[in-house]
């Protein structure tokens, strides 16, 4: 059944409060969850008050400024810093986002950081996604054919057929959507989630994929598909502004086109 | 999923397949949302037409042959509607295997049988039994 | 100490650490092969910092206008200041055909011709008929091709059912006592147990360092991991005097700007609005190579014609294009322009700086991607066991200055040379040699000492150190003392290791830790940057020296190998440029003057 009460380790507790302001024109507290699988504790949510002018204008550059000069235990996952790498996601202000494509001033008041929701946590800000990147692997991200490629060119694609992967090509697998999904809250073991369906639906537009057919099949399911209800939280969340919604859309109207 | 188990990933991922079926069910369920859009309109509308008529009007409205008609297409569609609807909730909030189960063909009972008893009940009066 | 951490052994033919183009490619095309192969990296794949190259891929498809490979090949040959090895330019170039038409059926969304071909632009650097047109001979994917590139390869990973050990942080290499490699250290950060791979192979793709910086295009995690685990195996580094500084890195974030907008048609102007690069480059203009770019912005802004408040920096104008193009080619910079700077491209400059963006240095390599160690009777020596491919490695076919796009190409040519190659060698499923404990004692007694640092000296602190001063002595123009005060500075800094403090103790997951390795990691190849660019007393591609202007064919047409002992001491040998080709279609290309 649903659970109502919490377990033990999702009851977090009131942490350390840090300030690190002094003489500051401008500043900003951070309040961020932190748990540590070693210490035996349950999570806590730390504050950190820190002077804006020494810091860049991102959420991220504040995370590094936080680990690299107030506390350097405090752990993230970070890499490109520009969008693209997606290893920064988690839930800023209520909303999951990429920390570094997330200006600081578009929070008002304190700025709340949790980990991706719902995602089992292996330490601070670091969920395990384990269980995601296997149902990306499980619907066959790669172009599959029967037909031979010519030998020695490109197989052909117009612009217009290439356009049709516009929108979808670019997801960076940040899993925001996925994670702020309550479908995929309740059912992340059988539902495949809107990041991994719009993977899905990026193979199917494809022209030069020859599998449309078997992909729908292994789709046409009560859960790995039909739990989306069009709740929409995935297209709003989207820090690369996709649509998975609108993906996971244009399947359900294939699998009636194709009956 | 249970936090000890030692099954790969993707094992998990795959979990038994795909259950090949869906489409179906997902698009009558739309179809039937449609449907109920001009009955349920039509239903109240007659129903306020009807607030405070005698009892005999009534069952002459209801005994209509249009109108049983209509009222069964309603009552069938809309619980219908209603079952599939509700088996959604439930496998979406009921994670216990059996329990879930239970609860769907319970509800699915229930609706069904409220659906069998109305469509009874509309019948009659329009066969005048 | 060492018996302090439970030690989990793997076996296997060959074990690939890094996951980014290279390492990608090479893991599938050793799965591919029927080698047992496994793949660690600190990263998820998609993760890794290929998924930011923007521009693209190069290859003389000729499908935007004529081309041959030859041309391309003279052009790398012309971008590397006739550093670069022409056998391993020649294979490069010519490879990259069959390499682009394999990446395409793997499945990457190029963008397409009005015919359905692969799309190609224009790139620094780029020409036809040995430098007389500008050739279209970059292949793209709007200007997302690093991450089109690095998803695909990923996914034929997983088709090929390759292994991974995702967030695996390698530690060092295990190295026998004559000198062979027989596999690699790594701590899993997951769960915070040790993993010793033996292997029959190592193949370091682990690239580049440009965190040694201040401001760089790369990524946090881009910290020469596998070139520092070369130098502490005794083994030396190739050419890591050059840098290069890419351009257009946007003012005050760092982040890049493809020169793809300038191979659209985008352009640079300084602070009177002029377009300087006429001046500089004459022919190539705003297409010149990226060292000579870098070099003409700096002069600019040296000589008081920056814009901005401090006239610190150039504008890269794209509001002349047509909005469309902007909307299909360029989706991804009019995005992070508006986010990084606040700039709406189709009516604004974007404010950019040269920013350290790419090592042409690393791992010396043969074409076929063999480690080498330079001995004094042959400076081809193979060291038996390692591979190394991608940025981590100098092949080198990018010699003193990298073209544009060549770089995602040295990725796929090498990763797939090294799978290759590692299938020559090694007999599937061959038994293991038994290995002394030295290399794991030494490894893991790092890694203990880091953790357990009690110093006063932040990671960070010094870190930054170390990254003012290779900003500050080690940039686009390098004069003799300005090198000799950073060689201090480095000398001074490296000094300051031991008194480092860490202050999360734990395994799992301790970023501070894993901040705290891969900044001994940057220390080293900062050193080894530094002397190596102190010790070249000339000018070659993207090493400026102001002292020394003039390239010296004489002296200095070799490679330097650099070796960096555990006291921060350098000792420097030097290779022979390959001067030959590898077959009869294309002959050497002397050295010439290099102007665009």
């Amino acid at each position: 059944m649903v659970e109502f009460a919490l377990p033990a380790n999702s009851r977090i507790a009131v942490g350390k409060r840090v300030s690190h302001a002094k003489g500051a024109k401008r500043t900003k507290t951070f309040k961020i969850y932190r748990w540590n699988p070693e210490d035996g504790q349950t999570p806590r949510v730390d504050s950190y008050e820190i002077d804006l002018d020494k810091c860049g204008p991102m959420v991220l550059d504040a995370l590094i400024h936080i680990k690299n000069d107030i506390d350097s235990t405090l752990t993230f996952r970070r890499s490109c810093r520009e969008g693209i790498c997606g290893s920064c996601a988690m839930n800023i202000d209520g909303t999951n986002t990429l920390a570094c494509l997330k200006p600081i001033d578009d929070v008002a008041g304190d700025v709340k950081i949790y980990p991706l929701p719902h995602m089992k946590v292996v330490k601070d800000l670091v969920p395990d996604l384990n269980q995601i990147y296997a149902q990306y692997a499980a619907i066959k991200p790669w172009l599959q054919t029967q037909s031979a490629p010519p030998p020695d060119r490109e197989r052909l694609q117009s612009p217009e057929e290439r356009a049709r992967l516009d929108g979808l090509y670019e997801c960076i697998l940040c899993f925001c959507c996925s994670t702020s999904c309550p479908s995929y809250w309740w059912n992340g073991d059988r539902y495949l989630g809107p990041a991994v369906l719009l993977q899905a639906y990026r193979w199917i537009a494809d022209s030069r994929d020859e599998m449309a057919g078997e992909r729908l099949d292994d789709l046409e399911d009560p859960f790995r598909l039909y739990r989306c209800h069009t709740i929409m939280n995935c297209t709003k969340t989207c820090p690369k502004g996709l649509n998975p919604a609108k993906a996971i859309a244009e399947i359900k109207k294939l699998m009636i086109a194709r009956r | 999923m249970t936090d000890n188990s030692l099954r790969s990933s993707l094992s998990r991922a795959r979990g038994l397949g795909s259950a090949k079926t869906g489409a179906e069910q997902w698009w009558l369920h739309r179809v039937a949302a449609l449907a109920l859009i001009p009955l349920t309109l039509w239903f109240v509308f007659s129903v306020f037409h009807l607030l405070g008529a005698p009892l005999a009007v009534v069952q002459d409205w209801i005994a209509s042959p249009t109108v049983a008609a209509a009222l069964v297409l309603l009552v069938a569609v809309g619980f219908h509607h209603a079952a599939h609807g509700l088996q959604t909730v439930l496998e979406d909030y009921v994670h216990h295997e059996l329990t879930r189960l239970g609860t769907v063909l319970a509800v699915k009972f229930i609706l069904y049988a409220l659906a069998v008893a109305s469509i009874v009940a509309v019948l009659k009066i329009s066969f005048g039994g | 100490m060492a018996t302090a951490y439970q030690i989990i052994d793997h076996s296997y033919d060959v074990v690939v650490v890094g996951a980014g183009g290279a390492g990608l490619r090479a893991t599938f095309g050793m799965a591919e092969k029927g080698l047992k192969t496994a793949c660690l990296t600190k990263v998820f794949p998609t993760r890794s910092h290929t998924v930011a190259a923007q521009g693209g891929i190069s290859a003389a498809l000729g499908n935007m206008g004529e081309d041959d490979w030859r041309w391309h090949m003279y052009d790398t040959v012309k971008g590397s200041d006739w550093l670069g090895d022409q056998d391993a330019i020649e294979y490069m170039c010519r490879e990259a055909i069959p390499a682009i038409i394999e990446l395409e059926h793997y499945g990457v969304p190029f963008s397409r011709t009005p015919e359905g071909k692969i799309y190609q632009r224009a790139f620094g650097g780029m020409t036809t008929r040995f430098g007389e047109g500008r050739a279209y001979r970059t292949c793209a994917a709007a200007d997302r091709t690093g991450h089109a590139l690095l998803h695909t390869l990923y996914q034929q990973a997983l088709k090929h059912d390759a292994e991974f050990f995702v967030e695996y942080f390698a530690l060092d290499l295990i190295m026998d006592d004559d000198g062979t490699c027989r596999g690699v250290i790594a701590w899993n950060l997951d769960d915070g147990t040790i993993h010793r791979f033996r292997a029959h192979q190592v193949v370091l793709a682990t690239g580049g360092y440009g965190r040694t910086y201040f401001s760089c295009t790369s990524a946090h995690t881009c910290t020469g991991d596998g070139n520092a685990m070369v130098l502490r195996a005794g083994l030396p580094l190739q050419d890591m005097e050059f840098v290069q500084f890419h351009p257009t890195g946007i003012y005050g974030a760092g982040c890049l700007i493809t020169e793809g907008v300038r191979g659209e048609g985008g352009y640079l102007t300084n602070a009177t609005g002029e377009r300087f690069m006429e001046r500089y480059a004459p022919s190539a203009k705003d297409l010149a190579s990226r060292d000579v770019v870098s070099r003409s912005m700096t002069v600019e802004i040296r000589e008081g014609r920056g814009v901005g408040a401090h006239k610190d920096h150039i504008h890269l104008h794209l509001e002349h294009l047509d909005p469309a193009v902007i909307h299909e080619r360029l989706p991804g910079i009019a995005e992070t322009a508006k986010v990084f700077s606040g700039v709406d491209v189709t009516r604004e400059p974007i404010p950019v700086l040269p920013t350290v963006h790419y090592n042409m240095g690393g791992i010396p390599t043969n074409f076929r991607g063999e480690v080498l160690r330079p001995t004094p009777g042959n400076p081809d020596t193979v060291v038996p066991g390692l591979m190394a491919i991608g940025e981590a490695a100098c092949v080198s076919v990018h010699g003193a200055n990298r073209l544009g796009s060549n770089s995602l190409l040295d990725l796929v040519v090498f990763g797939r040379a090294a799978a290759i190659r590692a299938a020559e060698l090694v007999q599937k499923n061959s038994s293991h040699k038994a290995v002394s404990s030295h290399s794991t004692d030494m490894a893991l007694e790092r890694l203990d000492r880091l953790r357990q640092a009690k110093g006063p000296i932040r990671v960070s602190e010094l870190r930054l150190e170390m990254q003012r001063a290779m900003q500050n002595n080690c940039a686009v123009f390098r004069t003799g003392d300005v090198l000799a005060e950073g060689v201090t500075l480095m000398q001074k800094a490296w000094a300051k290791r031991p008194d480092v403090g860490v202050s999360d103790r734990t395994l799992v997951w301790n970023s501070d830790l894993v901040e705290a390795l891969e900044l001994d990691n940057l220390m080293y190849q900062a050193v080894a940057t530094i002397n190596s660019a102190a010790n070249r007393t000339e000018s070659r591609g993207a090493h400026a020296r102001e002292d020394f202007p003039q390239r010296d064919d004489v002296n200095w047409m070799k490679h330097t190998a650099v070796w960096v002992s555990d006291k921060g001491e350098t000792t420097i040998d030097y290779r022979p440029v390959h001067l030959t080709t590898l077959t009869d279609e294309v002959s050497v290309f002397p050295p010439k003057a290099r102007v665009y």
